[in-house]
């Protein structure tokens, strides 16, 4: 074993000044800091016994027992991999990240698990309504410390178990004390435990830039949570957060990604800062805001805070407290499938919030996913011919997804296309015929009426079932019903094998 | 009519290719195979694969196709579908005539055998994809890690490379046990395949690491921490992840159980 110094960054108590400092480190060659590690002990009846609500003394945690507490209080953040950051190995560190994204494994509730999810420390000071670790409640408290996650990333990683990291925390002590922390984990990942692999971190509101642009070159997507899509929302139920602290940083993160982009343009090889943009998160349902306003929200911070995505996540209710409301339905789950559906139109279908839904409806409808809506309230422009309407078109009607139009457009090149031709390219026909003619004709005739159509689509008995097995999670990003669905293709995915051919 | 009879590999598809073209055969009426089985009225010709013509072909194929879309064919041939190879020629034939640009090969889905192609290369192009997710490697005690699984089309050499990438300085081992074939990595090196079963009984006999079976009880802990109960759909959770790949994963194995 050999030590050495490492030169950190860092800052001091009071926050702010930023001071180099030497560490001691303990580096080992190689893996050997794999062998070096002690055996972990697991204490099982000792997790029954925090399970049931009994603080227990932080010290004398087991990795096990800090586990369980710190994934379940990170459950409700939503991440996901597919950020588009393609990294290649580089021959000596352990990880790489692919493009689409590798979910690796599906939990109970049918949601992906492809990141170690977990908060660095749930001692919070704050005290959310909403939140089950808010300092007013008496559960049982835990922090990691960077090494333990370190090994944890580690050990999981090269067994396959994940695809990298998602860091979140509670506010331990002050927002810049907890963001110090995080940057050093990351800083021990990247530099000591040499992980090359995927990590989201959360900027923490309120602590100091420099602590955050300094993470932000560890980490391949960054996100500040929104909490709630108005500030008047926030102000209710998140007294010690401000819509304006949340704000800042994702400016700040924004306009680094910008700064950096020009920086790689001029040196090819200078870090890189946040190479997989950022992302935020709203909780759904928690608040009395209407879906007209959330997807209002979503829109402009695409466009004004270039964000890669925005999450929706269905308020579950953990506290009591008569400042939340009752929800006797459970989570509202099948209005976040709806914002997600709509989300999608937004980015990748050419739609905008207020064709989708206005002032006088301002929620989706139950019945119709939010694209058919529109479809059944503009049939003045319907039905479109498939062998010659603009892409643009095509991604409007019902049943067509984006790689469908793809292909149709590609397909249509070469040959006239038929009805039959369609179903093999992938449009959900019996979603479609009622919108589309090819070579001039229906596919058998059908009234261009509202009424008529409605019926029609939401008489299927094989429609999105919702609650009992309705949605896909798959990367957040995939659609049971198949039209929404621009995940990255699979067969686009396996451009491995390249050495092998 | 002519059979080109050749082997089922891609080298084997590879030299029949050539083959077809050196002889000048009618692509109309000249067909692939890497089954036994005869056709009537045939004229068989039996196929020796050779590396040397394989890689003549395959350089063609890059250079007038692209990278992708050569992976795309590449993909195809790895399932067991009796009429691939004739798919993967006869895409190959009209791709040659037509020059797409890259990346647009199998744009062309009115053709049959275009879109067959097509076809088998998205459902081998899926499955390895959720090999990619869903294998699982152990440690053992010498610090190799092992992971096994039943793969319907023979995309072990694409893990390999997934996997060598990922874990450069690992040794690590993927048994595809329906083949028997066993891929290898040894740390900082090239990886290789080989016939599995000995080195794959060898494998099973050694022990866990002490380490393993400490963090496979972690990550089981993980995965059921992390699930949020008022949200539970385990009919979803079962169709995001199919029963076949459950039964190799450490978090739904029950303990000894496998193909
Ligand atoms: S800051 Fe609020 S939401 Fe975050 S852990 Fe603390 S109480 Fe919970």
């Amino acid at each position: 074993m050999c030590y050495i110094y490492i030169e950190q960054m860092f800052i001091t108590e009071n926050f702010g000044i930023l001071e180099k400092r030497r560490f001691l480190i303990t580096r080992f060659r190689d893996n050997e800091w794999r062998r070096r590690m002690e055996p972990l002990e697991i204490a099982e009846e000792k997790v029954q016994i925090q399970v049931q609500g009994v603080t227990v003394d932080n010290s004398s945690l087991s990795l096990m027992e800090k586990l369980g507490i710190l994934a379940d209080s990170a459950k409700y953040d939503v991440a996901c991999t597919s950020s588009g950051v393609e990294r290649k190995g580089n021959g000596r560190d352990l990880g790489n990240c692919v493009k689409s994204g590798i979910c690796h494994s599906f939990s109970s509730d049918g949601r992906c698990i492809s990141l170690l999810k977990i908060l660095m420390t749930n001692e919070c000071i704050y005290d959310c309504k909403y939140c089950i670790n808010r300092c007013s409640n008496d559960v049982p408290r835990a922090t990691f410390t960077p090494e333990e996650i370190c090994r944890l990333t580690m050990e999981f990683y090269r067994r396959n178990y994940i695809e990298g990291l998602f860091l979140s925390s509670g506010i331990i002590e002050s927002p810049g004390r907890t963001m110090e922390l995080m940057y050093r984990t990351l800083y021990l990942l990247r530099n000591v435990y040499r992980f090359n692999g995927y990590v989201h971190v959360k900027a923490i509101p309120g602590a100091p830039p420099e602590l955050i642009r300094m993470t932000g070159f560890l980490a391949d997507r960054m996100s500040v949570n929104l909490e709630l899509p108005t500030a008047e929302g926030l102000r209710e139920l998140a007294p010690n957060k401000h819509r304006r602290n949340i704000l800042t940083p994702m400016r700040q993160i924004q306009n680094g990604i910008q700064v950096n982009r020009h920086d790689l343009m001029l040196y090819r090889h200078a870090p890189k800062f946040v190479a997989g943009g950022q992302s935020t998160q709203m909780i759904i349902g928690a608040t009395g805001e209407s879906d007209y306003q959330i997807l209002n929200v979503a829109e402009s911070l695409y466009q004004k805070f270039a964000l890669k995505r925005v999450f929706y996540s269905a308020f579950v209710k953990v506290n009591e407290d008569k400042a939340l409301p009752a929800l006797p339905g459970g989570p509202p789950l099948l209005r976040e499938h709806r914002l997600y559906q709509a989300d999608w139109l937004l980015r990748f279908y050419g739609f905008e919030a207020h064709e989708l839904l206005d002032e006088k409806r301002p929620f989706f409808n139950v019945m119709l996913d939010p694209k058919e809506d529109w479809a059944v309230r503009h049939l003045e422009q319907f039905p479109v011919e498939i062998n010659r309407a603009s892409y643009e078109r095509l991604l409007r009607v019902p049943g067509i997804g984006v790689r469908s139009a793809r292909r149709i457009v590609a397909a249509r090149r070469s040959a006239r296309l038929r009805f039959e031709d369609l179903g093999r390219i992938g449009v959900v026909l019996k979603r479609a015929v009622y919108f589309i003619t090819c070579s001039g004709r229906m596919m058998y005739p059908t009234r261009l009426e509202e009424d008529y159509i409605v019926r029609n689509l939401t008489s299927e008995k094989d429609r999105v079932q919702f609650g009992s097995d309705g949605m896909s999670y798959r990367q957040m990003s995939l659609f049971d019903d198949g039209q929404y669905s621009l995940q990255p293709q699979q067969e686009d995915a396996y451009r491995v094998v390249t050495g092998q051919l | 009519m002519r059979v080109y009879q050749c082997e089922d590999s891609l080298e084997g598809v590879c030299t029949a290719i050539y083959r077809a073209y050196e002889e000048h055969a009618d692509h109309q009426d000249t067909w692939i195979r890497t089954d036994q089985e005869l056709m009537l009225f045939g004229e068989y010709i039996p196929v020796e694969s050779d590396s040397e013509r394989a890689e003549k072909v395959l350089r063609t194929l890059r250079r007038s196709f692209g990278q992708e879309d050569l992976e795309r064919l590449g993909m195809a041939l790895t399932t067991p579908e009796a009429d691939k190879a004739q798919a993967v020629y006869r895409t190959v034939v009209h791709g040659l005539r037509t020059r797409p640009a890259p990346g647009h090969l199998l744009d062309h889905q009115t053709d049959p055998y275009i879109l067959q192609t097509f076809r088998l290369a998205k459902k081998a192009g899926r499955e390895f994809g959720q090999l990619r997710e869903f294998i699982r490697f152990r440690e053992l005690e010498q610090g190799i890690l092992y992971a096994e699984n039943c793969m319907k089309n023979d995309v072990l050499p694409y893990l390999m490379v997934h996997f060598a990438d990922r874990f450069p300085q690992e040794d690590f081992a993927i048994r595809d046990i329906g083949r028997e074939l066993m891929g290898i990595h040894p740390a900082g090196g090239d990886w290789y395949l080989t016939g599995s079963h000995a080195l794959g009984e060898a494998l099973r006999q050694t022990g866990y690491s002490v380490q393993e079976m400490a963090y496979e009880e972690l990550f089981r802990y993980f995965c059921h921490k992390i699930a949020i109960k008022e949200r539970k759909n385990i009919d979803l959770q079962n169709r995001m992840m199919p029963k076949r790949f459950q039964k190799f994963t450490i978090e739904f194995a029950k303990k000894g159980e496998n193909c």
